[in-house]
């Protein structure tokens, strides 16, 4: 086994893990409920610098499973999760772009992140994000997520080194829909095990 | 010349049946032969995939479905489902 999967860091050592998360740069794609979450678990566990995309605004039915608030309806989602996430921490960076992420603005946005953190909604995003980020992006870990709904068991939820720089999260086959809406408590799961995945990507330890 | 296919989740069930002298004891991953030169897109179309987006990986990084394959590749498939 190449390399430790639990770590009990000494207290100096502590402070030399968080310092390494405060250096690193993590990219978000999607601010809805995965990357929301995610953004605001990053957060606290000391990541310095965040670049965050969607071209979305905040709708009242996102309440339900996204880190948004009420009084919030309406804004662009990059500016209500930018004060949201000053109110956990005000040194945290955070650089934000309001825009539907492709192959012609990837390169451009998310050169220089430490590890890509991939959050859209539709399937179709997703194999395209995957598919730009593995080309223009090379070398960058994506830890992107696929099987996220219903009311399936929490523990079908997995991580798991999918193919080159890919690691997945999800139990791969719960597709959104009418007979499978998301519910918070999944959703926040998935979101779980792509912020600690990230963490561990971040500290050098690449296995799921 | 012959290739690693790796599928996942729903495309499970689309590998080929497994030879004798499959000993990789993968669930997921088979041996194929193909001819040589064989792209992407005619891998598959000859396993008859279901339409929908996939994301799909030769040697760890992305091809496109005009990639023509060399021996001892590794061709992975994973098809995204919505939620986010």
């Amino acid at each position: 086994m190449p390399y430790p999967t639990h770590p009990v860091p000494a207290p100096d050592e502590y402070a030399a893990l968080r310092a390494r998360l405060g250096s690193s740069r993590v990219g978000v794609i999607g601010l809805g409920g995965l990357g929301s979450n995610v953004a605001w678990m990053l957060a606290r566990a000391g990541v310095g610098t965040l670049v965050l995309a969607d071209h979305d605004v905040v709708d009242a039915s996102n309440l339900e499973r996204q880190f948004y608030f009420a009084d919030q309806v309406g804004r662009e989602k990059t500016a209500a999760l930018t004060d949201n996430l000053r109110r956990i921490t005000a040194e945290l960076r955070l650089e934000c772009f309001q825009a539907h992420i492709d192959q012609s603005n990837i390169g451009s946005i998310f050169g220089g992140v430490d590890v890509l953190v991939e959050a859209v909604d539709s399937a179709r995003d997703k194999a395209l994000i995957v598919a730009a980020a593995s080309e223009q992006l090379p070398g960058v870990p994506i830890v992107a997520a696929s099987g996220i709904a219903g009311y399936g068991s929490p523990n079908d939820i997995i991580t798991r080194h999918l193919m080159g720089d890919v690691w997945m999260v999800g139990d791969l086959v719960s597709e959104v829909s009418a007979e499978h809406p998301l519910f918070a408590s999944r959703v926040a799961i998935a979101a779980g095990h792509q912020a600690h995945m990230t963490v561990r990507l971040l500290l050098g330890y690449p296995q799921a | 010349m012959q290739i690693e296919l790796a599928l996942f989740a729903h495309l499970t069930p689309y590998l080929p049946p497994a030879g004798a002298e499959d000993e990789s004891g993968s669930s997921h991953a088979r041996p194929m032969d193909l001819p040589d030169g064989t792209t992407v897109g005619q891998v598959i179309t000859r396993l008859d995939l279901p339409a929908g987006p996939r994301i799909v990986f030769v040697n760890g990084r992305h091809a496109p479905d005009d990639h023509s394959l060399a021996n001892g590749d590794r061709l992975a498939i994973f098809p995204p489902v919505a939620g986010g």
